[in-house]
């Protein structure tokens, strides 16, 4: 049994049909075996030693996908190292970002060297002239044993090589958001890792007759590529096809085109990747495609869009799609990765719950489909993301922390054997959301009949496109525009019902002082400085009265509660403090619940 | 020549980002384009794609405008 993500490198390779597959743009593919893999992270675990960094140390890593990414990933880890896999920049624009993002990141992870891809390099300059790590920025070719003849390097290596980590030392980190503001690192124990590809690879055992492989466009630096995709293939000594991402985003039938041509069983995406198949795949693009091979299209990282799940299948059943494909995940990358699989081989599940009664009283009750005919709007569909994995726990909580029985909407806090050991270097952000051995994931749900369902966030966090931002980096990016209140902004997203993905909306107060040119031009300035800030367009931009947003006692904007009232319609500006106006507002959640209540009893319902 | 590409850029920028409106060499893709990230990686893709050249993430530093974009194919080509 693997105890660290070294054992399962150094017991890889055995088999014909276990390694990395790379598609290109061209479609070409490159085979890399895992003995090969394991052979190049022994030249750079050596090189890596020579030139001082070892045990312990962190090593960035800055590739896009391909071979060199795996050479330094596990040639860190076999030199005793923490690797830390950060994203390469994206195309065409928006440098200053990346530098200051990249700057961030490196100094949250303490990096004693930067490991970088030739052509990413020459961007590093700056963020690593910033973040200093103390052995710079080097390719793989730059490193001391780059030059010798590969077979001796890798003697000296396993020679030099220091012995194997323990369990509870750091596998790896990743990064949750990335974000300028405040990058959250995510130490993961060799334990942690391990327990989760574990439970992963259980998921699909290989059976007479069926190996199981995956194929995956996933980026390389987030939890669902890495520990879901590579270490399950790596441990079982299996095949894993890789795409680039940004190949994905240009070209999405080419993902389809690979699961076909390669046999792929199981292949992951968050919902933003099935949701741009619908959009961007033409049905010429498709022919000779066979999706049947397709077993498991796992789709999490993001909230799970009901529409997105019936038109791909739909869209897709003449390509040989199986109608129990499509397999909603939960889970987060504090956690490894996942927390709860729905049923693979099933059709998908979803309820229909009171709109009102999850909002206003926070309690999920099921509505049916005759109350719906009558009441379009009063019901919600919200797709189940299944049953916690083996050894993970699920709690729902209120604010206190009490537990809450099932049916109730509350914080999901979670129990599993594969949490973080805590943020690096940040013990009070680690305090924060782990405690006793739960972890608060800040998301908000429900249980009913055993599985989760999933109502919103109550962490301030933006998840678009299968990535999470942090609200700051888009608020602080309009702070200063002629016209805007400075300090006053909010940045919110969330799945609205029929949705095909979350969409991302601004709340800016304006200065009481702004001109009407000022105000004129605000909008499409605030537009333009979020893209240029961050690359995210927004999707509802609203101009609010000085005062509108709603804060804490102490002055902080309070995000989930913006949210919450834009979406009830409730987002005014304050007016004087009256009596009227006070009994008014104590009146007005009993008045909607008791109007609400009528409403239920006239259609004979409880 | 650059009226040629400015033409095959505008029907990328059409086809496949539906932008409506007319196309000049001044236009900024972030600021007056309006281009997330993800449209910007299309778009990156496409035009390799249609003029059948490889642009490197050394030439994509230095574009901020459409007419940038001409002349790094425009050099590419030649």
């Amino acid at each position: 049994m693997a105890e660290t993500v070294n054992d399962y490198l150094l017991r890889a390779g055995r088999r014909p049909d276990g390694g990395l597959r790379f598609v290109d743009r061209g479609e070409q593919a490159t085979w890399v075996s895992w003995g090969e893999v394991r052979e190049r992270a022994l030249e750079v675990a050596a090189g890596l030693l020579a030139a001082g960094a070892g045990k312990g140390d962190r090593v960035a890593l800055v590739f896009p996908t391909g071979a060199d990414f795996f050479a330094a990933f596990f040639g860190a880890l076999l030199a005793g190292a923490v690797p830390v896999p950060l994203y390469p920049p994206v195309r065409l624009g928006r440098l200053q970002e990346y530098v200051s993002r990249t700057t961030r990141m490196l100094a949250a992870a303490g990096a004693r060297v930067v490991l970088a891809d030739a052509r990413v390099k020459r961007f590093l300059g700056e963020a690593v002239a910033a973040a200093g790590p103390p052995l710079g920025c080097r390719t793989l070719g730059e490193l001391p044993a780059g030059g010798a003849a590969a077979g001796v390097a890798a003697m000296a290596a396993m020679a030099a090589l220091p012995s194997g980590p323990r369990p509870d030392e750091l596998a790896l980190i990743q990064f949750s958001s990335g974000t300028t503001v405040a990058p959250k690192a995510v130490a993961l124990s060799h334990r942690a890792v391990v327990a989760q590809t574990e439970i992963l690879s259980g998921c699909w055992s290989d059976r007479e007759g069926l190996r199981h492989s995956c194929a995956s466009w996933l980026p390389l630096y987030h939890d669902m590529g890495l520990i879901g995709c590579v270490f399950p293939a790596l441990a079982r000594d299996a095949t894993l096809t890789l795409l680039p991402p940004e190949l994905f985003v240009a070209r999405p039938a080419l993902w389809l085109r690979a699961i076909s041509r390669y046999g792929a069983t199981i292949s992951p995406a968050p919902n933003f990747g099935y949701s741009l198949c619908l959009t961007r795949v033409a049905d010429a693009d498709m022919e000779g495609v066979d999706l049947s091979c397709w077993r498991a299209a796992l789709n999490g990282a993001e909230p799970v869009a009901p529409g997105v799940l019936r038109a791909f299948t739909r869209r897709f059943a003449r390509w040989g799609l199986s109608p129990t494909a499509l397999t909603p995940v939960y889970g987060l990358s504090e956690a490894a990765l996942a927390v709860t699989f729905s049923a693979l081989d099933q059709p998908c599940r979803s309820g229909w719950y009171d709109r009102e009664a999850l909002a206003e009283e926070r309690v999920a009750r099921r509505v049916s489909a005759g109350a719906l005919s009558g009441l379009p709007d009063r019901g919600q569909e919200i797709v189940s993301v299944g049953r916690p994995l083996p050894g993970f726990r699920l709690s729902v909580r209120d604010p206190e922390g009490r537990e809450l029985p099932p049916g109730r909407v509350g914080r999901l806090w979670v129990s599993g054997p594969s949490l973080m050991q805590g943020y690096f270097g940040d013990p009070v952000g680690t305090a924060r959301i782990l405690r006793d051995g739960w972890l608060d994931t800040g998301d908000l749900g429900f249980l009913d009949d055993g599985e989760l369902y999933l109502t919103g966030r109550a962490k301030d966090l933006i998840v678009l496109r299968g990535r999470n931002h942090s609200p700051a980096e888009i608020e602080q990016a309009v702070d200063a525009l002629p016209g805007a209140r400075a300090g006053c902004a909010v940045a919110v997203s969330w799945l609205p019902d029929g949705a095909p993905g979350e969409v991302l909306a601004l709340f800016v107060e304006r200065s009481r002082r702004a001109s009407a040119a000022e105000l004129a031009a605000l909008p499409d300035a605030c537009r333009g400085a979020v893209l240029a800030a961050t690359g995210l367009a927004i999707d509802r931009l609203e101009l609010l009265a000085p005062g509108t947003l709603p804060r804490t006692s102490s002055g902080k904007l309070q995000r989930s509660e913006t949210l919450r009232l834009y979406l009830a319609d409730n987002l005014a500006p304050p007016a004087p403090v009256t009596p009227l106006r006070l009994a008014r507002a104590a009146a007005r959640s009993g008045l909607g619940y008791a109007r609400w209540r009528l409403a239920r009893r006239r259609e004979g319902l409880p | 020549m650059g009226t040629d590409i400015l033409t095959g850029i505008a029907e990328v920028v059409r086809e496949h980002l539906g932008w409506e409106g007319p196309l000049t060499g001044d236009m900024r893709l972030i600021e007056d384009l309006r281009l997330d990230s993800v449209r910007l990686l299309t778009l990156a893709a496409e035009v390799e794609n249609r003029f059948r050249v490889m642009l490197s993430e050394t030439d994509e530093a230095a574009i901020v405008t459409v007419g940038d974009l001409v002349e790094t194919v425009r050099r590419k080509l030649g």
